[in-house]
């Protein structure tokens, strides 16, 4: 999403820090200072403008008094659970203690704590994307987040950046 | 369906009241109200449940049941948003709370200020959280209620204006309490800016509180003050008579604001009265006792457990209305017992799966009592959370670690991680003491012996471990445990260890409680008056203790004698050892000795119903029959259920001659603990007697004879 974003033409505050691998062979569009907005929320203010990555639990620190956009990537938890799985293994890190069904129970409840936050929070507004929908049909997907930002931005050239050989964790039928 | 024997119910909740600072204020007409509520209703004793840690206990009081069923470990949690912890939550209960079974019938239903209240829950009325009095910023800065504090949202503004700083906190209002309050030294003695703090906090609930039941129609209030326990937590130890190391100057300036705190809780429950009607039953509960005699601690053991050994096992219930009895006591009530009892009011069931009763002595009339399996199965909007908002503790936690692991967020701070650490931990360990507290040691024993392996300098764990393989009649893995914690405690090691690992070390077992209810207001009882932290005392007389409870359990009266005169030596005043010395004074025929082992026990404790069943098993040897029966009133009047209490009422009864009463003792005994072979064998002495019940007899002596040959077959395998 993010490299689609790029190429649509929009501005993406990225450092740079996070490289290519074989989880993400296309690189990352990171902004490690996005891990400090819990401590320093008013960091927020270098991403005017611009697109920022983050995960749902940072979403609690988004300090208020700002007009947010968010594009809400979604996608079965099974699958995230087993996506996240294998780049823990290669970070070489150790995550939850939990077997997979837990995690995905727990990250259920995660995003529907996430989902309640966001419903009260009238300064944001949120377009859900689907990843699968992403992968068959990238086009209406771009279209729909031109809608939803509500600036031209290059459909072809976002819709050219799927490349659906990167979707490894499917669940089976 | 039974006919409801009320009309609406309050149930007001004062953490920490007790007795033994309540009466003597009776008597000199300094709390008029209460005076006049239980010569209007029912009064007694309530007893706590172990851990002695209020949000299990009022969340075992909302629900009926023990914490290891309603979910709710501890004071604190790990908090999933910010990676640290917070108080703990209402997303945490795992089950009903009674607002959450009145507002499924329909009820109008309102909660105040209850433990683990936030956020507050979208019942049938209103719900204002436990973080609502909490002044988070000074007066002249913006303080918001956070988030989720009141329900229903659009009341926030009203409650909000509810609310009193305690910067509003005048001389006025102080002057009353503290009367030499000009004398002290502010920036050394911050005892003002608590009894602010306190005061404040407390009015701010009642504001709440008489707010709804002058604007709102209601079935159900219930309503929590602080006050009391945080009024003791802080001015205890300036309370008369004046302690040992209480400076005199500190004491003259603090000596009144125990009392002052009953008598404004007496006030405030005055006009909760005049609101709520005559037509209201009102039931005054509180969670526990508070030390206020020779038996208040002199330190705090510097532990997260600390100042709740300053804990009495024993709070107060009253009850007036319709239907109650008036100017009568109730005997051997839990806090498990006050939900049950409030369905039954309305009419309703109670569930099976609670573990408290009705406390049926107290109405006028015996109440029809009916039952459903539980009321977690019964279906209809009920005002909990939605189950999809609510996580395990442990498993938010987990997501968070799994953030962190991807490197989609910062690990948490150092103070962060230990914080939740140790929140896990007394959580874990809590939830262990319940199911030790409850008689399921099975339960307890993977978490204590996860605790002990993971922190073994800390001797509290060590300990409990040892007790539940005690329990588990693992006498061996029990002993191998204390051996090391005695021989530890000869060889201490040469070099000292750190600050924090000296306090880690040294502390206690079985009288170990968790810390107090600062963690929710910080600062309400923190200040230089209070008793400084202190060093707990050594594991050893405790494991001393146990080893001397090993010996008995043996069968080796000699050596379980000297082990807990060892335990005496080191610390006297260890709860239960008396009882124990008795009881195995008892064993080896010494009465006299256990019947002075009992008195001892009964001079720490007035209140311990194993000293007054000890006495009367020691009167029951002499012959002293009504003594005996006396002793057992006493006791099974403090523990309703305590079947050898019973029992030795029966045979008391029966020597005297007062067959139909020793009988009904009998049957209480056995409604209890059916299998006691010799209340049998007396019941169906009793039923063989002329006028007795033939049947009754013979089924008794069947079951005498069956059980004794099951101890028979036992005993050869």
């Amino acid at each position: 999403m993010m490299q689609m974003l790029a190429a649509g033409g929009l501005p993406v505050l990225t450092d740079g820090e996070r490289q290519a691998d074989a989880d993400n062979p296309r690189g990352y569009y990171e902004w490690e200072r996005i891990k400090l907005l819990p401590q320093q929320p008013d960091s927020i203010a270098e991403a005017e403008g611009k697109v920022v990555k983050a995960v749902t639990q940072l979403l609690f620190a988004l300090p208020p008094g700002r007009d947010y956009r968010i594009i809400f990537m979604q996608r079965p938890l099974p699958e995230v659970v087993a996506s996240q799985a294998e780049m823990i293994r290669r970070r070489g890190t150790s995550g939850a203690a939990l077997p997979p069904a837990a995690l995905i129970s727990g990250l259920t409840v995660h995003l529907n704590q996430v989902n309640n936050w966001l419903r009260d929070r009238t300064d944001i507004s949120i377009l859900r994307v689907d990843h699968h929908d992403v992968l068959r049909g990238p086009v209406a997907i771009a279209e729909s987040i031109q809608k939803f930002l509500q600036r031209s931005l290059d459909i072809a050239a976002m819709a050219e950046q799927v490349d659906a050989s990167l979707y490894r964790q499917r669940v089976s039928p | 369906m039974p006919e409801p024997l009320a009309k609406k119910v309050l149930l007001i909740g004062w953490d920490a009241a007790d007795w033994k600072v309540i009466n003597p204020l009776l008597d000199q007409g300094l709390m008029p109200t209460l005076d006049d509520f239980i010569n209007h209703g029912v009064m007694g004793n309530i007893a706590t449940l172990r851990p002695i840690l209020s949000p299990m206990l009022w969340n075992s009081i909302a629900t009926g049941k023990r914490a290891h069923k309603h979910g709710i470990h501890g004071f604190m949690e790990p908090d999933p948003q910010n990676g640290g912890i917070r108080p703990v939550s209402s997303t945490s209960r795992k089950v009903k709370a009674i607002w959450n079974i009145l507002t499924q019938r329909g009820f109008k239903t309102h909660v105040l200020g209850w433990f683990a209240g936030h956020p507050a829950e979208p019942i049938n009325g209103i719900s204002v959280s436990d973080l609502f009095p909490y002044a988070t910023a000074a007066l002249d800065q913006p303080w918001p209620l956070p988030p989720g504090a009141v329900y229903p949202e659009n009341l926030r503004d009203t409650f909000t204006q509810l609310r009193m700083h305690p910067a509003e906190v005048t001389e006025a209002a102080i002057l009353p309490w503290i009367p030499r309050a000009a004398e002290i030294d502010q920036e050394k003695d911050k005892g003002l800016t608590s009894f602010a703090k306190i005061l404040a906090e407390n009015c701010s609930i009642h504001n709440a509180a008489t707010w709804i039941l002058q604007n709102e129609p209601w079935d159900f209030l219930a309503v929590y003050y602080n006050g009391i326990d945080h009024f003791c937590h802080g001015f205890m130890h300036f309370h008369p008579p004046r302690m040992d190391g209480i400076p005199e100057d500190k004491f003259e300036i603090y000596r009144d604001v125990v009392n002052g705190a009953y008598r404004f809780h007496d006030m405030m429950l005055q006009t909760l009265l005049d609101l709520a009607g005559p037509d209201a039953t009102v039931l005054l509960v509180s969670d526990h006792g508070f030390h206020s005699d020779h038996l208040r601690p002199r330190g705090i053991p510097a532990e997260p457990a600390g100042p709740a050994v300053q804990h009495r096992p024993f709070g107060i219930v009253c009850i007036k209305g319709p239907n109650i009895q008036q100017d009568e006591r109730i005997y051997g009530a839990t806090l498990l017992d006050v939900t049950p009892t409030i369905l039954t009011l309305f009419g309703l069931p109670v569930g099976s799966d609670m573990d408290g009763r009705v406390l049926v002595q107290a109405f006028e009339e015996p109440p029809q009592i009916s039952r459903i399996p539980s009321w977690e199965q019964e279906l209809g909007e009920c005002g909990m959370h939605p189950s999809d908002l609510r996580m395990d503790p442990a498993a938010a936690q987990a997501v968070l670690q799994q953030f962190v692991a991807l490197g989609y967020i910062q690990p948490p701070s150092e103070d962060q991680t230990k914080a939740v650490a140790s929140a896990v931990r007394e959580a874990n360990y809590n939830l262990a003491r319940d199911y030790l507290d409850c008689g399921r040691p099975d339960e307890a024993l993977p978490l204590f012996e996860d605790l002990a392996k993971n922190d073994p300098k800390q001797s509290r764990f060590q300990m409990h471990l040892a007790q539940c393989y005690l329990a588990l009649n693992r006498r061996d893995a029990a002993k191998q445990i204390l051996e090391s914690l005695i021989t530890a405690d000869l060889n201490p090691p040469a070099e000292p260890a750190s600050q924090a690992e000296v306090g880690a070390e040294a502390q206690p077992a079985v009288a170990a409680e968790v810390k107090a209810e600062e963690v929710a207001s910080p600062d309400a009882i923190k200040d230089d008056a209070t008793p400084t932290e202190t060093k707990p005392p050594a594991p050893r007389p405790w494991a001393d203790l146990l080893m001397g409870i090993i010996h008995f359990e043996e069968g080796n009266m000699d050596e379980a004698l000297a082990s807990l005169l060892k335990a005496e030596q080191s610390d006297p005043r260890l709860p239960n050892l008396h009882l124990r010395i008795g009881e195995t004074y008892l064993r080896q025929k010494r009465t006299d000795d256990a019947g002075r082992a009992f008195q001892q026990a009964l001079e720490i404790d007035g209140d311990s119903p194993e000293a007054h069943l000890g006495l009367a098993m020691v009167n029951l040897r002499k012959r002293e029959n009504e003594a005996a029966a006396e002793q057992a009133l006493l006791a099974v009047g403090l523990q309703h259920f305590l079947p050898l209490g019973h029992f030795y009422l029966g045979v008391a009864l029966a020597r005297m001659g007062h067959r139909q009463r020793a009988t009904l003792a009998f049957e209480t005994c056995l409604s209890m603990l059916p299998g006691l072979v010799a209340a049998h064998r007396w019941l169906a002495a009793l039923h063989s007697q002329p006028g007795g019940d033939l049947d009754k007899a013979v089924r008794h002596r069947s079951l005498y004879a069956q059980l004794m040959q099951q101890r028979k077959t036992r005993a050869q395998v």
